[in-house]
């Protein structure tokens, strides 16, 4: 029906040269081949400086009876590629009615979501032909940046019906819940523009575009990525590098290490030693770095005890405090008298003792058996 | 005045036990009450802490007394002793407080606030009558705990570490190790959830006496009344028995499961040849020349124990402790991407990591509010704010989740449950802080753990993500589904400004998928079928198949092969290997009901 609705509207458009009216417009609108500023919406860091210039993919978006829209790429001065961008113009239909909705999306260079650029002649606008306001767009921003998001698992249609609650077994209907969420993530009265929004930019694109990446992937870029505060970038470089690129970018991945999300952390927990198994020098800041981690990356590096250089003993035990019940017995288990330095032994007897500590037992029942 | 009625009691007088002659003391079993008052009996987490215990889940207002009456054979000067916790240990009131009444006179101090399970000693008692009433005064209904209670002329604390106390246990109560009551049947199903009723029934309706053995009042695991998740899945090929058993689509949390509730319990009580053993928790299993020999159970307020024999054993417990007592192969956690191929490259190491680990798909604690038309309080709850943090809800759905890699699902239990409740408190205490919440009042909060997923038993086939992905077909593909593959993960790990206590789901659409009979029995242990979230499988394999529809396929298909293991007198491998047409075709036979030959 929506499909019907938005051939229609094409159609229309043609009938009285809407589009060419339309086209001309827009052009005036969009962006020229120069970035050399954020966008407006945007998830990435922006150097100061930096300059990027429009180049052909050979990436495009298909829309339903419209033109394929071009994704290009946008190179910095060495022409390497740093993001990818389209000026897009689609139909949205809801109800029978149809408008256009322009908007400049990006994408990083794993295909993921980016950030927007609106055109200041051309505002999104609402169901009621509202415009949207600031608060609306960043509302969008969010949405899109949400990749796991509500809408992309549902019909258009399936998200404007009441849930129904009894009666329907056998089917995976729409709970309350479900209803809730959407309601939540979505520009309110822009329900279709969000929806057609989200599919544009985590549609097939995505995979292009990273395939594109990958065909033009130098060092420089996996550099650039390791050094970005993106997830996904550093999750990607982290994959790519060898332990030589481990140890040239030592500093870096201790860096990531502190302040990265804990998924990001948890892979280098899982493999720092590994990388570093022959430089215990180089394991040592990822272990002084105990306190500042998430629980579950502490969890991950103690699963490194047996093959830990024999600092990690003392740097663990001045961190009990920190520690959950089970990680503190996982290190008691892994203690042996030999194993015991003076450092470490005041460490535990100073937790042992001390009247605040929810597990200090744990750690005295240790003194208390093995160490006399 | 209580009505008392005297139950067992596990009130066991020992002479010279770890005393000095004439030193005589006493256990009394805390989940042996005569009357519970408001206090409910927690069985959840006994393989790890050692008992069921009396749980004040008042929900933030104190709960009735709980009591009983005891009697000495020796007056004297006893020593008191309660073996409890405190659920929350930090720099704030322990949330678990209580007290004890003896003869209607508190005793001693205020109770509930060691660290750790273990005994806190409360005073010294004159017996003068040889019977006294024994109380629990629950003062802050925030979950106070007490497993039992000592007697002792001796003031000599018992002892704390699970291996001597287990010892100390059986030698105060002077239990022999075998179970005073042996019973033997056909098929003996552990676990009562849907899993675990669709076994029953079909072995039943095929004519096998079936034991169901359940450690709760109430039949359907996850699905039932007390922990309230909606049944999803399809049908299959088990749609007449499943609709028995199965609920309604209403929110996860939804009151509305207690009318699933009723159907689900009559149904299963209608069948004469299953004795259903409620209030039972399975404690051991004795496997001989990997064959299961034996099932024993103890119930979960008077302690008695029966022995369950029989030549085949469906394991439904969801956590595989009957595979794990009889040396079953099982995994947990995550495999690593490469160990079955597993990858979905669009989420990476959230769907299947590069190296394998612990991590898995969290517990769920459901819970709702109402509205009301007065204002109601809430107290502070200081120690719930390190969970709940800023975070202001009033209802919880199957977001509320809790995993982390250094709790395991089955040994930590009773610590990610308390976590919930943390999460759960303290975000409620939030959202009453919003004016427009003061008429607000906290309904309902589960103390049941909601799992999902655990130990996976290990058959002959593992079922994959691929096996899903592709829709592989299975000449024993007796389990059919079309969900998506859905895992879990917890959203902290994207963020840590996200509530530890709160998950996302990763969905992959599948087509059409099938789990084959050669993973709903174990591969080492002869005589042992799986059915539930602990049936063989990938830790993305479970992705699809957890729900509780397919699981009650599982359960379906595992009962009607035990009957043909008793007309063939063979185990479940040889009905894959030996007897699969006819299998396949009593599946079929069984869609519809049959009208007795005296009603035609």
């Amino acid at each position: 029906m929506k499909f019907l609705s938005a051939i229609l509207f094409v159609f229309t458009l043609f009938l009285t040269n809407g589009e060419s009216e339309f086209r001309e417009s827009f052009s005036t609108e969009t962006y020229n081949d120069i970035l050399d500023k954020a966008p407006e919406y945007y998830l990435l860091e922006w150097k100061a400086g930096t300059k990027l210039s429009k180049r052909k993919a050979g990436l495009f978006i298909k829309i339903d009876s419209f033109d394929d829209q071009e994704v290009a790429v946008m190179v910095n001065g060495n022409q390497d590629p740093v993001l990818y961008a389209s000026d897009v113009s689609t139909p949205v239909c809801a109800d029978g009615e149809c408008k256009l909705m322009h908007i400049r999306l990006y994408w990083t260079l794993l295909g993921e979501y980016a950030g927007f650029d609106t055109y200041p002649k051309l505002p999104l606008t609402k169901h009621d032909h509202d415009e949207f306001r600031k608060e609306d767009y960043e509302k969008l921003h969010k949405l899109l940046a949400d990749d796991k998001s509500i809408l992309k698992r549902r019909r258009i249609d399936e998200l404007v019906e009441e849930p129904v609650m009894r009666n329907v077994n056998g089917v995976d209907a729409l709970s309350g819940a479900t209803v809730a969420e959407v309601k939540e993530s979505v520009v309110s009265g822009a329900l279709y523009s969000c929806y057609v929004a989200w599919h544009l930019t985590h549609g097939t694109i995505r995979d292009e575009i990273k395939t594109h990446t990958l065909s033009t992937l130098n060092a420089n870029m996996l550099t650039d990525m390791l050094y970005s505060q993106n997830t996904d970038y550093q999750l990607f470089a982290l994959e790519k590098m060898d332990s030589s690129q481990f140890i040239e970018h030592h500093s870096q991945t201790v860096r990531i290490f502190k302040t990265a999300v804990p998924l990001v952390r948890s892979i280098i927990a899982k493999e720092m030693p590994e990388k570093f198994r022959n430089r215990p020098e180089l394991q040592r800041p990822f272990w002084e770095a105990f306190p500042e981690i998430d629980i579950g990356s502490r969890s991950l590096l103690l699963r490194h005890l047996e093959s830990a250089p024999p600092y990690v003993g003392d740097i663990v035990s001045a961190q009990l405090g920190s520690m959950t019940k089970n990680q503190i017995a996982v290190f008691l288990e892994f203690l042996s008298p030999k194993k015991h330095t003076p450092e470490l032994l005041k460490n535990l007897h100073s937790f042992a003792d001390s009247e605040n500590e929810a597990y200090s037992y744990l750690v005295k029942n240790y003194l208390e058996e093995h160490v006399p | 005045m209580y009505p008392f009625q005297f139950r067992k009691l596990f009130i066991i007088c020992t002479i010279f036990y770890g005393c000095m002659a004439h030193c005589q003391d006493m256990l009394i079993e805390a989940e042996s009450f005569d009357n519970p008052g408001g206090w409910v009996i927690d069985p959840q987490f006994e393989q790890q802490m050692g008992s069921p215990y009396l749980l004040a889940h008042g929900m933030g207002r104190p709960v009735e007394n709980a009591k009983t009456k005891i009697k000495f054979s020796t007056d004297g000067m006893y020593h008191i002793w309660v073996r409890t916790k405190n659920w929350v240990p930090g720099n704030w009131e322990a949330p678990g407080r209580f007290q004890l009444k003896v003869n209607g006179t508190t005793v001693g101090k205020t109770l509930g606030l060691r660290s750790g399970w273990g005994w806190e000693y409360v005073d010294s008692v004159s017996v003068t009558s040889k019977q006294i009433d024994l109380e629990l005064v629950d003062l802050t209904g925030f979950n106070g705990r007490v497993d039992a209670i000592y007697f002792s002329t001796e003031k000599k604390e018992p002892p704390t570490s699970k291996g001597k106390l287990t010892e100390w246990r059986k030698t105060i109560k002077a239990e022999p190790n075998v179970p005073p009551r042996i019973e033997s049947y056909d098929l003996v199903v552990v676990g009562g959830g849907i899993a675990g009723c669709a076994a029953s029934i079909a072995a039943a309706e095929q004519g096998l006496s079936v034991a169901l053995i359940h450690d709760r009042p109430f039949l359907g695991g996850n699905a039932s009344e007390e922990i309230r998740v909606h049944t999803l899945g399809i049908y299959g090929n088990f749609e007449r028995i499943l609709k028995k058993l199965d609920t309604e689509h209403y929110p996860n949390g939804s009151a509305d499961a207690k009318l699933d509730q009723k159907k689900r319990d009559d149904n299963v009580k209608s069948y004469e040849n299953i004795a259903l053993f409620l209030n039972h928790r399975a404690y051991d299993a004795k496997a001989e020349d990997n064959t299961i020999q034996y099932v024993d159970a103890r119930h979960t307020s008077t302690g008695e124990r029966i022995r369950f024999i029989a030549p085949r054993f469906v394991d439904s417990t969801g956590d595989g402790w009957i595979g794990y007592w009889a040396g079953a192969e099982f995994s947990y956690g995550r495999e690593s991407v490469d160990t079955y191929g597993e990858d979905w490259e669009e989420h990476g190491e959230l769907w299947s990591p590069k190296e394998p680990d612990n991590a898995v798909m969290g517990s769920s604690v459901l819970w709702g509010s109402k509205e009301t038309d007065k204002g109601h309080t809430f107290p502070e709850v200081p120690w719930a704010m390190p969970v709940a943090r800023q975070y202001a809800k009033v209802a919880g759905e199957w977001q509320w989740e809790f995993s982390r890699p250094d709790l395991n699902q089955i040994d930590d239990a009773e610590e990610i449950r308390d976590h919930m409740l943390r999460a759960i408190y303290g975000s409620f205490y939030n959202a009453k802080q919003d004016s427009t919440n003061a008429n607000r009042k906290l309904e309902w909060v589960s103390y049941l753990v909601g799992k999902r997923e655990s130990r996976r038993l290990v058959g002959d086939h593992i079922f994959t993500f691929n096996d899903a992905k592709e829709g592989r077909k299975f000449p024993d593909g007796v389990v059919i589904e079309t969900r998506d593959v859905d895992i879990h993960y917890q959203t902290v790990l994207e963020d840590e400004e996200n509530p530890d206590f709160i998950s996302e789901a990763l969905f992959y659409k599948t087509p059409e998928y099938y789990i084959p009979y050669r993973s709903l029995y174990s591969r080492n242990i002869s005589n042992l079928f799986m059915a539930g979230r602990n049936f063989s499988c990938s830790h993305a394999g479970l992705g699809g198949p957890r729900v509780m529809r397919t699981t009650g396929q599982m359960g379906a298909a595992v009962g009607l092969a035990a009957a043909l293991c008793k007309k063939y007198n063979v185990g479940p491998r040889e009905i894959y290997t030996g007897y699969l047409n006819e299998y396949l075709a009593l599946i079929e036979e069984q869609k519809f009901e049959k009208i007795p030959e005296t009603k035609r």
